[in-house]
C-alpha cells in the first residue's frame, strides 16, 4: 500500500517533490549526502523503534502461537501451539460478541467523531457568532478532564435514580430509562459520552476551516450560492484531507478504545457482555486469566482489523478527498 | 504513476527483506523470552538488579501489599513504621515494600511474575485472592520445621491453607460475619431487635414476647424487612400505594457480599463442582439469588445495584442510614463512618438468621504467602514470622482483622471498643465461627479465574434486571463451567 | 438571485462575476443583529446541554455528604435547633390550629413523632407521616472537600512528579520529533514508506500488546520503579507529532532554504534558523498535546511505578484516590476538579495560540 497518504497527502507528488525531481538532477555523491544525512535526522525514530518496539512486537507475534501463561504452574512449560490460538479466536463466542458491540459502537461514533466537531467548528467559526472564542474555550474544556474522573462523573450523572439526567426527564413527566443498565441504550450512552473528548478534532476543523481561502467564499457567494451549495462545493472538498485524517484518528481510537468501558461497566462489560469491546476481551484474557498467549493473538487480530479498515479508507480516499494541488 | 508503481514494488521487496531479517532476530529473541519464564534465569535477573539498590550486605526481601486489604491511604504509615522497626532490629535483611492499589493489583503482580520480578513476600491476601495465583506459592512445611515454628496452636485452621503444592499460608486473620442492624431503623418502625446470640444448632427466636415473635431465618428477614422499606410518602412494603420508584429506605442488603457465590452461600454452603467434576449450582444457592431477586425487584425491601449506586448511597448501602439489616463480615467496621471519620454509633450485631434449619457465618481468612521463586526463602520466611507474630497484632489493628490464634482476639476487640463506643456484641460474631461456610464460598476449582469471572457475570443481572430467569441463566451457567473446565 | 444549477469547480469561483446583493424588508442591520441573538443563543443551548455534567460535578464538589444524600441539587443543609447540645433538623409541620411552623424532629415514628418547637421550647405529638413534612434547608456549599482532596492527594507532590515526567519528555519529544520531521520532509532517503509505515503501525498496534516483553525489557535494565520508562522513550519520537510537525514543515517554501543552502549553511543550521522559527505554532501544539497526554497517561505510569508510589503522577494518584474515596462522591468531583485545573490554567494562558494561531491545515491551502 501507498504508506505516504497517511500524512495527508500523497508524497510523491507534493509541489516540492515536483520541483525537486523537476528541475534538479542529483549527482550520485550529493543523492549519498542526502541520503545519510536524511537517515541521521530519522536516525532517533530507527533507534526507538529497535529498542522499544521491535522485540516486544515480535515476542507478541510469536506469544500467539504459543500457549503462554503469565502466571503459570509450576511444571507448565510454554509451548509452541502452532495456529491453535488462532483457530479459537474464530470459535470464541465472547470474540465474536466483542468485535460485534465494537462494530456497533463504531457505526455510531465514526460518523459523530466527525460530524459533531465539525458541526461545532462551523458554529465557531461562524462571524455571526458572539463570543467565538469564549464558546471555543468552553466546548474544549471537557477534553482536560482526566478520564478516570470524567466516569466519575457520568457515573453518577447518568444514574437512574438520582442522576441529573432522571431529574430532567422526570420534571417533564419522563420515567428515565436506564442508561448504564440497558443492553440497547449502553452503546449509544458510551458514544455520547465519547463527545466529551472531541475538543481536539474542533480544533483540527477550526484550523482547516480557517484555512479555507476567503476570496473562494466571496467568489460562490457573489456567483449567487446558498449555504448548503457553499458547503459542497467549496467548504467540503477544502476540508476533505483533514476529515479524513479525523476518521483515521477516530478509527486508531477505537482500536484502543477500552478505559471508560472498562472503568465504568467493569471487566465483563455490564449488562451481560453488551459493552464488552473487543479491546476489553483482549485485555480480560491476558491480564485477568493471564492468556498470554491467547491475549496476544486478540491484540494482532484487533490490528488486523483496524489496519485493513485504515488501508480500506485510504484506498477510497481518492473518490472524496480533494487535494487542491491536483487541480494545478 | 508508472514511477509510483515501481517504487511500489521497490517497497515491497525491501520489506520483504527487512522482514525476513527481524525474524531470525526474532526467534533469537523469543528463544530467550522463553527463559524468563524459567525460574533460575529470572532469579538471577532480579538479584542482579535489586542488589545494586539494596544497602551493603543485605539480603533484600520485597512484600507486595495489596492482593487483599492493606493498600489503602490510611494503612500505608503504619505498615512502613513496621517495616522501618524491623530493618532497624536486625543487619542481615533489608525488608522492602511495595503498596498496590487492590483493583489493579492482580494485573501488576502478574506483570511482574510474568517478567520473572516476582516479589518474595505476597499478603495480606484472602482465599479468593490467592486462588488467582495458585500454584505459584513456596510450601512452607520444610521451613515451620526446620525453625521450629508453633503450628499446632491454629487447631484446624491451617488446613484452609494446605493445597497441592502443600501448606502455603499460616493463618493469620479471620473474618466471621454477622447481621449488622442499624438501631435508629428498628426503633422508628417499632420494631423489636434481631436476636443478639445463637441458639442451639444456631437456630433462635426473634422478638421473644412480642407480636413478632417467631423463628430467626430468612423468611422472618423478609418479613421485617418489608416494614423496614418505606417510600418517600412514608408508606411501608406492605402498603399497596408503596413506590417503589422513590424508596427512601430498605429493610436488607448483602453488604459488599453480593458475589454469587457469597450470597448463595448465605443459604448454606456448597461447592459448584459436582463430586463427578461436572458443573451443578447448589440447589440453595439458587434459591438464595431467587429470594434477592425477589426482595430487591418484587417487593422493593432491598436496594438494586442502581439505588446502591446512586448519590444517596454512594456505594455504601448500611453505612448511609438507609439500610436496615446488612449480612457481612468483621472487616466491614472499616467503612461505617461519616465523612469526618467519625465512627458510627447507632449500629449492633446481630445473630444470622437460618435457611431451612442451616445456619452459615461466611469465613473470610488472610494470610501471607511466600513466591516460590524467591532467592532467598529462609530469609523471607523470617520476615513472615516477624509480621505474623512480633509485628502481628500491630498489623491486625491496621487491617481491622481478628487474630486467628484466639488469644489475641481479646485485645483487638478492646481497641474496636474505642472506636464504636456503643458496646456492641461482639460476642456474636466471634460465635460466628462456629457456623463457617464449609466448603468456603471462595474454594479454589479448575481454571479458577475464568470460572470464577463466569459466576461472577449473574451478579449484575440478579441485582438489576427485574425480568432476569434465574432457572435459565443457571442451565446456562452449568453448561459454561464444564466448558471451560475441559478447556483447563 | 442567479440561478447557477450546475456544480463549478472549485477554481471557477474565483472568476465569478459581480456581486448581486438583494435587500428585504427588514434593514440590515436588524436583520443582522437577529442573526447573530439567534445563533448565540443556539450556542448557549448547545454549550449548556454538553457542559451540565460539569455543573453537576461543580455542585456536588462543593457539598458535604448529607448534603449530598438529601437528594437537593443545590448544597443544602437541614436548619437546625440546638436542645440540649443535640441538634435537631426543623421541619415545617402544619400544626391543629391551621399554622405552619418549623418544629425540630426529636423521635421520628412511623404514624405519629415527637417535634420540639423553639418557640415555646416544649415538645409535642405530632400525628402524621414525618416524611412527608418540608424540611427547612439552607444553602450551604462548603470548599472543605477542596482542601481534603488537595491534602489527601498529596497534590504538590503528585504536580511536581508529573511536571517533571511531562517536561523531561516534552522536551524530548519535541527535539526527537522535530529532527524525524525535519528528515522525513526534506530529504530523500531509502525505505522512506518503510519508515513512515512503521510509524504509522506503532500508533494502530494496540499498546497492551507490547506491554508485558516491554515491561520484561524495562525490568531487565532495572528502570522498573523510576521515571525513566515514562520519559527515556519520548527521545525517540513519537508517530503523532512526527506526522503533525512534517505535515507543517512541508509547507514552509523550500527556496528559502535552499538559498541558505548556497550559502553554505549545514541542513541542521538551517532546520534551526530557517525552519523552527517558522514552525513556532506547530511546536507549541505538540508541546500541548504531550503535556496533555502525560496529564492523562494511566497505563504505563500504572505499571511501572506500582511499587513506588512517592514518584506517581497525577493520572495514577488520581485513579487511586478515586478507589479509595469511591463513596465520598463530593470529595472525589473535588479531586477530579483540582486535577484539570493545571492543564486548563495552561490552555486558557495559550488559548490564543492554540485556537487561532495553529496553521495545521498548511497544506490543504
Amino acid at each position: 500500500m501507498d504508506i505516504s497518504i497517511f500524512s495527508g497527502q500523497a508524497d510523491d507528488n507534493t509541489p516540492t517533490a515536483k520541483l525537486n525531481s523537476g528541475s534538479e538532477v542529483f549527482e550520485g555523491a550529493q543523492a549519498r549526502r542526502e541520503r545519510i544525512r536524511g537517515m541521521l535526522f530519522v536516525s532517533p525514530w530507527l533507534v526507538g523503534l529497535g529498542l522499544f518496539y521491535v522485540f516486544p512486537i515480535l515476542a507478541s507475534l510469536l506469544m500467539s502461537f504459543t500457549n503462554y501463561q503469565l502466571v503459570s504452574d509450576s511444571g507448565v512449560s510454554t509451548e509452541w501451539v502452532g495456529v491453535d490460538n488462532w483457530r479459537r479466536m474464530f470459535q470464541d463466542a465472547r470474540v465474536w460478541n466483542g468485535l460485534w458491540v465494537t462494530i456497533k459502537f463504531a457505526v455510531m461514533f465514526i460518523p459523530m467523531s466527525t460530524l459533531f466537531p465539525l458541526g461545532l467548528a462551523y458554529l465557531l467559526t461562524s462571524e455571526r457568532l458572539w463570543g467565538r472564542r469564549f464558546f471555543r474555550v468552553m466546548f474544549y474544556l471537557p477534553s482536560m478532564i482526566p478520564f478516570v474522573a470524567s466516569v466519575m462523573v457520568w457515573r453518577f450523572y447518568l444514574n437512574d435514580q438520582t442522576g441529573w439526567i432522571s431529574k430532567i426527564l422526570g420534571s417533564v413527566g419522563f420515567e428515565a430509562p436506564n442508561l448504564l443498565s440497558s443492553k440497547e441504550l449502553i452503546l449509544p450512552t458510551l458514544v455520547f459520552i465519547a463527545m466529551w473528548g472531541v475538543g481536539n478534532s474542533i480544533i483540527i476543523f477550526i484550523a482547516a476551516l480557517n484555512g479555507v481561502p476567503t476570496q473562494l467564499y466571496e467568489a460562490a457567494r457573489i456567483d449567487g450560492a446558498n449555504k448548503w451549495r457553499l458547503f459542497r462545493d467549496v467548504t467540503w472538498p477544502m476540508i476533505s484531507p483533514i476529515t479524513l485524517y479525523n476518521i483515521t484518528m477516530s478509527l486508531v481510537a477505537l482500536g484502543q478504545y477500552f478505559l471508560v468501558p472498562f472503568v465504568l461497566q467493569g471487566p465483563s462489560g455490564k449488562p451481560e457482555g453488551a459493552s464488552q469491546f473487543f479491546t476489553m476481551v483482549f485485555f480480560q484474557e491476558t491480564f485477568s486469566f493471564f492468556n498470554g498467549g491467547y491475549g496476544a493473538t486478540l491484540a494482532w487480530g484487533m490490528f488486523i482489523v483496524v489496519f485493513s479498515l485504515s488501508v480500506v479508507i485510504f484506498k477510497t480516499a481518492k473518490y472524496w478527498v480533494h487535494y487542491e494541488y491536483e487541480e494545478r | 504513476m508508472k514511477l509510483l508503481k515501481r517504487r511500489r514494488l521497490g517497497r515491497l521487496k525491501t520489506s520483504l527483506a527487512l522482514l525476513l531479517t527481524l525474524g531470525l532476530l526474532a526467534a533469537a529473541c523469543g528463544g530467550s523470552s522463553e527463559n524468563a519464564d524459567s525460574s533460575e534465569s529470572s532469579s538471577d535477573r532480579s538479584d542482579s538488579n535489586e542488589g545494586e539498590s539494596s544497602s551493603g550486605d543485605r539480603v533484600e526481601i520485597r512484600w507486595f501489599v495489596g492482593l487483599g486489604t492493606g493498600s489503602q491511604e490510611e494503612q500505608i504509615d503504619g505498615q512502613e513504621k513496621i517495616i522501618e522497626e524491623f530493618n532497624d532490629s536486625q543487619d542481615q535483611i533489608e525488608l522492602v515494600v511495595e503498596f498496590v492499589d487492590n483493583g489493579t493489583a492482580s494485573s501488576v503482580l502478574a506483570t511482574q511474575i510474568a517478567a520473572g520480578n516476582a516479589p518474595d513476600i505476597i499478603g495480606p491476601v484472602g482465599l479468593g485472592g490467592s486462588n488467582a495465583f495458585a500454584g505459584q506459592y513456596l510450601d512452607l512445611s520444610g521451613l515451620i520445621e526446620s525453625t521450629g515454628y508453633d503450628i499446632e496452636r491454629f487447631d484446624e485452621t491451617s488446613e484452609i491453607y494446605r493445597d497441592d503444592d502443600g501448606l502455603t499460608g499460616i493463618p493469620f486473620a479471620v473474618f466471621p460475619s454477622a447481621m449488622y442492624y442499624n438501631k435508629d431503623l428498628f426503633d422508628e418502625a417499632g420494631l423489636p431487635y434481631p436476636p443478639a446470640a445463637y441458639g442451639d444448632g444456631g437456630i433462635t427466636t426473634y422478638g421473644e414476647g412480642t407480636e413478632w415473635e417467631g423463628e430467626w431465618n430468612y423468611d422472618k428477614v423478609e418479613e421485617i424487612s418489608k416494614i423496614l422499606s418505606v417510600d418517600v410518602n412514608g408508606n411501608d412494603a406492605n402498603s399497596p400505594e408503596y413506590d417503589k420508584t422513590a424508596i427512601e429506605q430498605f429493610g436488607y442488603v448483602n453488604q459488599f457480599t453480593e458475589d454469587p457465590a457469597a450470597m448463595g452461600s448465605h443459604f448454606g454452603a456448597g461447592s459448584v463442582v459436582s463430586p463427578d467434576d461436572t458443573a451443578k449450582i447448589p440447589d440453595q444457592w439458587v434459591a438464595q439469588w431467587k429470594w434477592y431477586q425477589n426482595m430487591i425487584h418484587n417487593l422493593g425491601a432491598a436496594p438494586s445495584f442502581e439505588y446502591q449506586e446512586s448519590e444517596v448511597m454512594a456505594g455504601n448501602a448500611f453505612n448511609s442510614g438507609r439500610v436496615a439489616m446488612a449480612n457481612t463480615h468483621l472487616w466491614y467496621t472499616c467503612c461505617l463512618a461519616d465523612e469526618d471519620g467519625n465512627f458510627r454509633d447507632n449500629w449492633d450485631l446481630a445473630a444470622l438468621p437460618n435457611y431451612e434449619g442451616t445456619v452459615v457465618s461466611k469465613f473470610h481468612g488472610d494470610t501471607f504467602r511466600i513466591h516460590e521463586e524467591s532467592e532467598h526463602p529462609e530469609e523471607a520466611f523470617e520476615v513472615l514470622v516477624y509480621l505474623q507474630d512480633t509485628a502481628g497484632l500491630e498489623l491486625l489493628s491496621i487491617y481491622g482483622a481478628m487474630p486467628a490464634d484466639s488469644g489475641g482476639a481479646g485485645n483487638f476487640f478492646v481497641e474496636l471498643d474505642q472506636q464504636f463506643t456503643q458496646d456492641v456484641n461482639w460476642d456474636v460474631i466471634i460465635d460466628g465461627l462456629d457456623y463457617p461456610d464449609v466448603p468456603n464460598h471462595e474454594a479454589n476449582m479448575p481454571n479458577f479465574l475464568e470460572a470464577d469471572a463466569r459466576i461472577k457475570e449473574l451478579k449484575d443481572p440478579i441485582l438489576s434486571d427485574p425480568d432476569f430467569d434465574i432457572d435459565a441463566a443457571v442451565k446456562e451457567l452449568e453448561s459454561d463451567l464444564d466448558e471451560i473446565w475441559s478447556e483447563g | 438571485m442567479t440561478t447557477n444549477t450546475s456544480k463549478p469547480p472549485v477554481a471557477n469561483y474565483v472568476l465569478a462575476p459581480e456581486p448581486k446583493t438583494s435587500f428585504s424588508g427588514l434593514s440590515r442591520s436588524s436583520k443582522k443583529f437577529l442573526g447573530k441573538a439567534g445563533l448565540t443563543l443556539f450556542a448557549v443551548t448547545m454549550l449548556t446541554t454538553f457542559l451540565l455534567p460539569m455543573l453537576f460535578m461543580t455542585l456536588s464538589s462543593l457539598k458535604t455528604e448529607d448534603q449530598m444524600s438529601n437528594g437537593a441539587i443545590l448544597p443544602k443543609s437541614h436548619v437546625v435547633t440546638t436542645v440540649d447540645g443535640e441538634e435537631l433538623d426543623l421541619y415545617v409541620v402544619p400544626l391543629p390550629d391551621g399554622s405552619m411552623e418549623p418544629l425540630g424532629l426529636v423521635t421520628p415514628g412511623r404514624q405519629s413523632s415527637v417535634f420540639f418547637d423553639p418557640a415555646t421550647g416544649k415538645e409535642i405529638v405530632w400525628e402524621g407521616r414525618w416524611r412527608t413534612l418540608q424540611p427547612l434547608l439552607e444553602t450551604d456549599p462548603s470548599v472543605g472537600n477542596f482542601e481534603e482532596a488537595w491534602s489527601r492527594l498529596d497534590f504538590l507532590r503528585l504536580l511536581r512528579n508529573t511536571g517533571v515526567i511531562a517536561g523531561l519528555g516534552m522536551a524530548g519529544t519535541i527535539i526527537s520529533s522535530t529532527l524525524v520531521a525535519y528528515g522525513l520532509s526534506r530529504f530523500r532517503m531509502p525505505f522512506k514508506g518503510l519508515i513512515l509505515a512503521s510509524l504509522v503501525a506503532t500508533i494502530i498496534l494496540p499498546r497492551f500488546v507490547t506491554l508485558v516483553p516491554t515491561y520484561a525489557i524495562f525490568s531487565e535494565i532495572g528502570w522498573v520503579g523510576t521515571w525513566l520508562p515514562l520519559i527515556v522513550p519520548h527521545f525517540f519520537a513519537n508517530a503523532y507529532n512526527v506526522f503533525l510537525l512534517r505535515q507543517f514543515f512541508l509547507t514552509i517554501p523550500r527556496d528559502i532554504d535552499e538559498a541558505a543552502e548556497i550559502d553554505g549553511a549545514g541542513p541542521f543550521r538551517i532546520l534551526v534558523t530557517i525552519i523552527l522559527p517558522q514552525a513556532k505554532g506547530a511546536i507549541l501544539a505538540v508541546s500541548l498535546f504531550h503535556l496533555l497526554y502525560a496529564w492523562n497517561d494511566f497505563l504505563e505510569p500504572l505499571v511501572y511505578l506500582s511499587g513506588n508510589r512517592g514518584l506517581q503522577p497525577i493520572s495514577v494518584g488520581l485513579y487511586e484516590f478515586l478507589g479509595l474515596y469511591d463513596t465520598a462522591i463530593p470529595l472525589v468531583q473535588a479531586g477530579a476538579i483540582l486535577s484539570m485545573l493545571v492543564p486548563v490554567g495552561i490552555f486558557l494562558a495559550l488559548q490564543k495560540v492554540f485556537l487561532g494561531g495553529i496553521d495545521l491545515s498548511g497544506s490543504v491551502k
